[in-house]
């Protein structure tokens, strides 16, 4: 059969490069490319200039976005990791097999709902005469400014990232072998040192997926920093809105865009070596 | 082309993916009407010498040939090899009817015909009634069935089974070995029975090809691969053998279990002295593992009243031996 | 049952709640009359729901998303079967690779690709059309259809197409009568599935959209002036239709895996 040329196997190969080629790789690299270009009268001409690398990267507001959106992230993926934790742990461990099984499709519920409205709900729910502010208020505490603050932002990311993050932490607790767990009872293990020499080892592919994610998702998010976190300072995903939308700055926009790759990369690779790198 | 011509030829067959070589060199006929088993352990080049049969592997050299006519270049789907397969392969979102049409319905079959046709084979094998039946409301021989009747209602002249029972309850096994002979002498259509297990070879098969790192380590009946294999690797493989060093230098002795004699005393003669093992019950009677000189594993089969007699305890000293026309001469391995 | 058993049901509780609290409050909010709702709640009303809908661009807005949901899922999911096939039946060269182009584009955040979708189409001319976030809903729904058709494929004995060509099948018609209908539920799940994505997704789609809006980027431009409950209102009913879908979806993943 090989003899002859045979046009079957690249029926099913050639759609996903030819259309990935076509408006993912190309798209991407017109974008680095465009990040060399220059704007005369409101125009792009493409060039091959550094002045937009040297005019983003050497401005203190970039840098301040950069941080900000990195420490947000960092944050949010911590953050998400350890209240997800004991609702993985008691999902993985404490509840019967069915109930696991709605939790996780209750978890999936959310990616179907607009991420948009729900950001709008907490504005609603957040605010200075809102809804929590007022059953506080009930209780003589408050009222608390929530919103236009990094902790509205942290409330945002949280909704973005928990489900995703539970889920992920919960498959990876559940797939540990019961028999490892009871051998370290069985060995005079404490709850506690069960935990950190048994439970989180065994878990860790899971768990720094989990916070590798929602590092990911926070990093790129730009609903969150502008409707709660009010986006003073501003994050680079809100810089790339404003000099895209605004000024017709694309280029300086594909700077930024391409130090976020960049900055994922270096996350993406530095998980992937934390989860299957050697254990010490 | 006369009946005499075999109805496959393989000449010089070789098959390699990248540097390892599935199937060395084999050169195999098979006749018409004939039940061949082609055996051997796992990894030997008999499943990949099947699918090169029904065109699903291209040999890398060599011809093969169905009828005198050279298949190298016929695609699996232009071939009349229909193959029964290890897990059976049927189409889960078909019901029992529509997987035994579907070799004719690939064929143009017209419907009224296709009916006619798939209805006639499931009521040969015990299938009607079953016809709009799920496959997963099968039982494990009815779903052997089904594959048998999908396979055999564009009666082909050549059926090819790949382990097809591997995966049965050992009292269903015994029973499709039944069907399977009796339906291979009443179609007079070649089998090509690819196993690794060797009770269901020496009882259905007519020849045995033994195969063993992708050669032909012996072709014959299944008597006298029992009795004399060729070389070590049939006798050790075919299993119940007791292989001694021989009288020349090369030579080998084979001696079935079932022929060796276990005595308390010593009966003279060359009879090998033994540390009784352990005991296995083996259906037939009871198979006595013994070590013998310089470490060799002996096996002897015993029935129950001289297990009795021999009492023995591991251990204990036996003596082995043989009448002098039972033992086999295995020569230049 | 254990006090830390109990513990952790709260746990889980508080959870949920706060996973569903916005979403709730939204579909709460939407039938409640306060423009600026707080506790205790107002009268129940379908004000926002007749002001939503009473205005045509609602409506432009949600015939916009439904084309572009209904094209882009027919694309995904072809783009993600030809690739979960390619994957499941063939070892080529590069293959790594090949995944990597067919999984990558989820991990590139929104914003960025908007931006780069924005460039690129313009440069070819559908920036601002509908076909210009039809492709763009496409390259990121691939990759979901792939997974779930590469799943179903996992479930397939791979002996079963080779057992259509054996009973004289050619492989276009083995792919028709064997592998096709054994992957149907999983078509169908992920077509609903991407569509559902492409129903949902605002930021790609607001860089390219132009003044052919789709329904989130209206709310996203909603949102961007003042506070209005007709947001809920909108909101739900996309919700509803997502969900609609994902059940669907979800129906058909669990009688997949009894059949």
């Amino acid at each position: 059969m090989s003899k002859r040329f045979e046009a079957y196997p690249y029926v099913w190969r050639l759609p996903l490069l030819i259309w990935q080629g076509l408006f993912f790789v190309g798209p991407l690299i017109l974008m680095v490319a465009m990040s060399f270009w220059l704007v005369r009268n409101y125009r792009m001409e493409p060039d091959f200039v550094l002045k937009n690398w040297d005019r983003m990267l050497g401005r203190d507001y970039f840098w301040n976005a950069y941080w900000v959106t990195l420490w947000r992230a960092t944050l949010a993926g911590v953050l998400a990791s350890l209240i997800a934790f004991p609702a993985s742990y008691a999902l993985a461990f404490r509840v019967s097999e069915t109930t696991r099984r709605w939790a996780i499709f209750f978890l999936i519920v959310p990616f179907f709902t607009s991420y948009l409205v729900r950001v709008y709900a907490w504005q609603v729910l957040l605010a200075e005469s809102g809804p929590i502010n007022a059953v506080l208020g009930f209780g003589g505490l408050g009222p608390f400014t929530m919103l236009n603050s990094g902790f509205g932002a942290m409330v945002g990311y949280m909704t973005l990232v928990l489900p995703l993050v539970v889920i992920l932490q919960t498959f990876s607790l559940a797939a540990i072998d019961r028999n490892l767990i009871e051998a370290a009872w069985n060995l005079g293990a404490s709850p506690r040192e069960t935990l950190f020499q048994v439970i989180l080892p065994a878990a860790r592919i899971g768990l720094i997926l989990g916070a590798t994610f929602a590092f990911i998702l926070s990093f790129g998010d730009f609903v969150s920093p502008f409707y709660l976190g009010g986006s003073k300072p501003p994050t680079l995903s809100i810089l790339i809105i404003d000099t895209t939308k605004s000024g017709q700055q694309w280029p300086r926009a594909a700077v930024v865009a391409i130090m976020m790759i960049a900055t994922l990369f270096v996350a993406a690779f530095a998980a992937v070596g934390a989860a299957y790198g050697r254990r010490k | 082309m006369t009946d005499s011509d075999p109805l496959v030829r393989f000449s010089g067959v070789r098959k390699t993916y990248g540097t390892f070589e599935a199937v060395k060199h084999l050169d195999l006929d098979i006749g018409r009407g004939e039940f061949v088993a082609i055996m051997g352990p796992s990894g030997c080049g008999k499943t990949t010498t099947l699918r090169m049969l029904a065109g699903l592997e291209e040999p890398t050299a060599g011809e093969i040939t169905i009828d005198g006519r050279v298949m190298n270049e016929v695609s699996a789907h232009d071939r009349d090899t229909p193959l029964v397969w290890q897990s059976l392969a049927l189409f889960p979102f078909l019901n029992v009817k529509e997987n035994v049409e579907f070799g004719l319905r690939m064929r143009g079959v017209p419907k009224a015909d296709r009916h006619g046709r798939a209805m006639l084979w499931l009521e040969r094998l015990g299938l009607k009634g079953f016809e709009t039946r799920r496959i997963d409301q099968l039982s494990g021989g009815q779903r052997q069935r089904v594959a048998l009747a999908r396979s055999l209602v564009t009666e082909p002249r050549m059926l090819l089974l790949d382990e097809p029972l591997s995966a049965l309850d050992a009292h269903l096994v015994i029973r499709m070995q039944g069907v399977l002979t009796r339906l291979q002498k009443e179609l007079g259509i070649t089998f090509v029975y690819v196993t690794h297990s060797q009770s269901e070879a020496f009882a259905m098969a007519d020849r045995v090809v033994i195969m063993g790192h992708g050669e032909i380590a012996q072709i014959g009946r299944p008597q006298e691969i029992f009795r004399a294999p060729r070389n070590r690797f049939v006798a050790e493989f075919v299993g119940r053998n007791n292989i001694l060093p021989g009288d020349k230098p090369g030579h080998e002795l084979v001696v079935a279990a079932d022929r060796m004699q276990v005595s308390a005393s010593d009966p003279g003669e060359g009879a090998l002295a033994a540390e009784f093992l352990s005991e296995e019950f083996a259906g037939t009677g009871i198979i006595c593992y013994f070590e013998g000189p310089e470490g060799v594993e002996l096996k002897a089969q015993v029935t129950e009243d001289q297990l009795d007699d021999l009492s023995p305890e591991p251990g204990q000293r036996f003596w082995l031996n043989w009448a002098p026309g039972a033992a086999h001469v295995m020569a230049g391995i | 049952m254990r006090p830390s058993d109990i513990a952790f049901r709260l746990y889980l509780v508080a959870l949920f709640t706060f996973v569903f609290l916005p979403i709730l409050t939204s579909m709460v909010f939407s039938l409640n009359s306060d423009r600026f709702p707080t506790v205790p709640l107002g009268e129940v009303t379908t004000h926002w729901y007749e002001t939503a809908f009473s205005r045509p661009e609602v409506w432009t807005a949600f015939g916009n998303s439904l084309i572009v949901a209904v094209c882009a899922a027919a694309l995904s999911t072809t783009l993600g079967f030809v690739t979960a096939y390619t994957d499941f039946r063939y070892g080529f060269r590069f293959k790594p690779a090949y995944l990597a182009l067919a999984l990558l584009p989820p991990t590139i955040p929104l914003v960025i690709m908007g931006l780069a979708m924005l460039a690129w189409l313009g440069r070819l001319g559908i920036s601002g059309t509908l076909p210009g976030i039809i492709v763009a809903h496409t390259v990121m729904g691939a990759p979901f259809a792939m997974a779930i058709c590469r799943l179903r494929l996992s479930q397939m004995d791979p002996a079963l197409e080779a057992a259509a060509w054996n009973l004289g099948a050619s492989q276009w018609r083995a792919m028709r009568a064997v592998v096709i209908p054994f992957c149907l539920p999983a078509l169908i799940s992920a077509y609903c599935l991407t569509a559902a994505v492409s129903f949902d997704e605002f930021i790609v789609a607001w860089f390219v959209s132009g003044l052919n809006k789709t329904v989130p980027v209206m709310i996203l431009e909603i949102l961007q002036g003042n506070v209005d409950p007709q947001i809920n209102a909108i909101g739900t009913v996309v919700f509803l239709t997502s969900m609609a879908l994902v059940i669907i979806a979800q129906l058909l993943i669990l009688r997949k895996t009894n059949a």
